[in-house]
């Protein structure tokens, strides 16, 4: 089905025939997937396109009942209790509410997987923890508060932070601009690219933001009913003739942000 | 790790030779753990020029590289000069930018402890101010409550025959469970003391009327705290934390009227019938257990239950179920709306409404014993 030209590059996710159904409803139809190593991929769709539901699927969160997911060359639906965990620690995940955890402070937050997962110590952690928070904007200050000081910028990439503590191979981001206003939209693009081209890792996307896939990706795949009804990068989508591809793409908001990004 | 990939298992090393410093293995954030442990003892050499020969390190990531930089900024800070050799460029710019993230300024981590009086009085005032906020609900739900006294169609009945279910009657098969058991070992206890006496008679006397004036009321009470009043913190501080109530109060909706009374006027019906059903039958688990301790007649102690308890016990003890239900009602709702923030939030307000309305009630228990006492009933 991926026609590429360098067809050596290593596949990173691959999904095959992926289905799911919620009782009667089809949530997830039939989809194939290929993602290679260091790109950056969005999923979009309208609200109730599966979107979420694939990304649960990929960071293993929930394990398909028809089709087969290979995360980082593994078959998860193989895989037990002990090698998912290990799977999990090579995969980050940014929450789209950013899920920190409230009865600690962001430092603590951002230091939780390197204290769970490694055995370096404390004084260790606290300064990888304040790189991380530097990385990504925020200061030792902001280290101390808690989640619920925060503002939503703020959370979000305080958030980020938590999600590249062990520097995965694969960083998932759902909705990452969402709530945000259009300066720390922009903001959070910018630090992704600076991340991306700091740390290397392969990016799955889940956004609505027209300026975000412009700006960010290099390949979107469009679903809507469960199924992948366009891909491709952002310039190609755009001038796409497949009717529903049009319809998402060629809405005012997607025309605004086409023509920022072209010039 | 599993990992199939070319990442082997093989740890960050540094050894040091003359000036030479090689350093090999992952410097990953998984692999650095003996290293660090490592570089504190190392005996670094005389010379002023150090060089790290970075060539054999398989991979880098941030935290290596960041224990990288912290070596060689503590060996700059001693006068060294450090230079590095064979990094890929990639690392290098890995380097270079935890370098600027480790340099941004940080001031002291923990705040100072406060002076001891300081403490004292901060913590007394904090007391004082949630001691004015409880008063301060109470009197918010004594005017709600009035508004809804002079327009009664305001109540919110669904709401509750809701919470009334919820309370009332699902709390029925606890409640008979334990009052039931309270009545067995009350009954047991007095009967192994009046046998010696030959005073089997009297068990009656000690079951009817410790039933009814206090254990009755006050272990339904208990009960309800810790189901009911527990529940009713959980979830409006939920709702709190999601935003609901703010909802609520920009839509113009008094979450008094919504949340509050609903709940308030259940449980000023529920627990007064919960108490009587509490009454019957932790009495019935008395007169079991005398049948089957004392030999003692259903009939023959309920001949006796009749002339040894007086209306006045029944109604002291069903008298004072609807206190302890304002008591549980207000200290679940006050907690609920105290939540603010997280999930953790939330827990401490249940246990804190739980622990509260308990001690509140056993309190208040204590001056009814005192007040009837004086009053003589």
């Amino acid at each position: 089905m991926e026609n590429n030209a360098n067809s050596n590059d290593e596949i990173v996710i691959q999904t095959r025939g992926l289905s799911v159904s919620y009782g009667e409803r089809q949530v997830l139809n039939n989809i194939d997937l290929d993602v290679r190593r260091g790109e950056t991929l969005a999923v979009v769709g309208g609200s109730g396109s599966g979107k979420t539901t694939l990304l649960r699927h990929l960071i293993v969160l929930a394990r398909a009942n028809v089709g087969s997911v290979r995360v980082l060359g593994q078959d998860v639906s193989t895989l037990d209790e002990q090698a998912l965990l290990a799977l999990r620690r090579r995969i980050g995940v940014l929450f789209q509410n950013g899920a920190l955890f409230g009865g600690m402070t962001v430092l603590e937050n951002v230091g939780a997987p390197l204290r769970e997962h490694t055995k370096l110590s404390d004084s260790l952690i606290d300064e990888l923890a304040l790189v991380k928070l530097a990385l990504v904007g925020l200061d030792a200050d902001d280290g101390l508060l808690y989640p619920s000081q925060l503002s939503g910028g703020m959370r979000k990439r305080a958030a980020l932070a938590r999600a590249i503590a062990l520097d995965p191979e694969l960083l998932f981001l759902d909705e990452p601009t969402s709530g945000l206003d259009p300066l720390g939209a922009d903001d959070l693009d910018e630090l992704v690219l600076s991340l991306k081209a700091a740390l290397e890792p392969t990016i799955i996307m889940v956004t609505h933001d027209m300026d975000s896939l412009w700006r960010v990706t290099d390949r979107v795949i469009l679903i809507g009913e469960g199924r992948v009804l366009g891909q491709g990068p952002m310039a190609e989508l755009a001038r796409s003739e497949v009717p529903e591809v049009q319809r998402f793409f060629q809405g005012p908001r997607g025309r605004a942000a086409q023509r920022q990004s072209v010039g | 790790m599993g990992n199939n990939n070319n990442n082997q298992q093989t740890a960050a090393v540094l050894s040091v030779q003359d000036s030479l410093v090689r350093c090999a293995g992952n410097w990953t954030v998984t692999d650095i753990h003996a290293l660090e442990q490592q570089i504190p003892s190392v005996q670094w050499p005389e010379q002023a020029m150090l060089t790290f020969d970075m060539q054999a390190v398989l991979r880098i990531d941030t935290s290596g590289a960041w224990l990288l930089a912290r070596t060689v900024r503590d060996l700059e800070a001693q006068g060294k000069q450090v230079s590095l050799h064979g990094l890929s460029s990639g690392a290098q710019a890995l380097l270079d930018l935890v370098r600027e993230a480790g340099g941004v300024s940080r001031r002291a981590k923990y705040a100072k402890p406060r002076p001891f009086l300081f403490a004292l009085g901060q913590s007394s005032l904090l007391t004082l101010v949630r001691w004015g906020d409880m008063v301060a609900f109470i009197g918010e739900m004594g005017e709600a409550a009035m508004r809804l006294v002079r327009q009664p169609k305001r109540i919110r009945w669904a709401a509750v025959l809701h919470e009334l279910a919820q309370a009332g009657h699902k709390a029925l098969p606890i409640i008979g469970l334990l009052s039931f058991l309270l009545g067995i070992v009350i009954g047991y206890q007095s009967g192994v003391q009046l046998r010696n006496y030959g005073a089997n008679i009297f068990v009656v006397d000690l079951v009817g009327l410790s039933m009814l004036r206090e254990l009755a009321p006050l272990i339904t009470a208990i009960i309800v705290a810790g189901r009911t009043g527990s529940a009713y913190t959980a979830e409006i501080g939920t709702m709190q934390v999601t935003e609901e109530i703010d909802a609520m109060r920009s839509l113009g909706i008094a979450p008094m009227e919504m949340l509050v009374l609903p709940k308030l006027i259940a449980l000023l019906i529920a627990l007064p019938l919960l108490t009587v059903y509490a009454d019957i039958v932790g009495v019935f688990g008395g007169m079991v257990m005398a049948n089957v301790q004392l030999d003692l007649t259903f009939g023959t102690f309920l001949e006796r239950f009749d002339d040894a308890v007086s209306l006045d016990s029944y109604l002291v003890g069903v008298g004072k179920a609807p206190v302890f239900a304002a008591i549980v009602a207000t200290v679940g709702c006050y907690q609920g709306f105290q939540v603010s923030g997280s999930a953790e939030s939330v827990g401490r307000r249940t246990t804190l409404s739980v622990v509260q309305s308990i001690l509140a009630v056993i309190i208040v228990d204590a001056a009814f014993s005192v007040v009837f006492s004086y009053l003589d009933i």
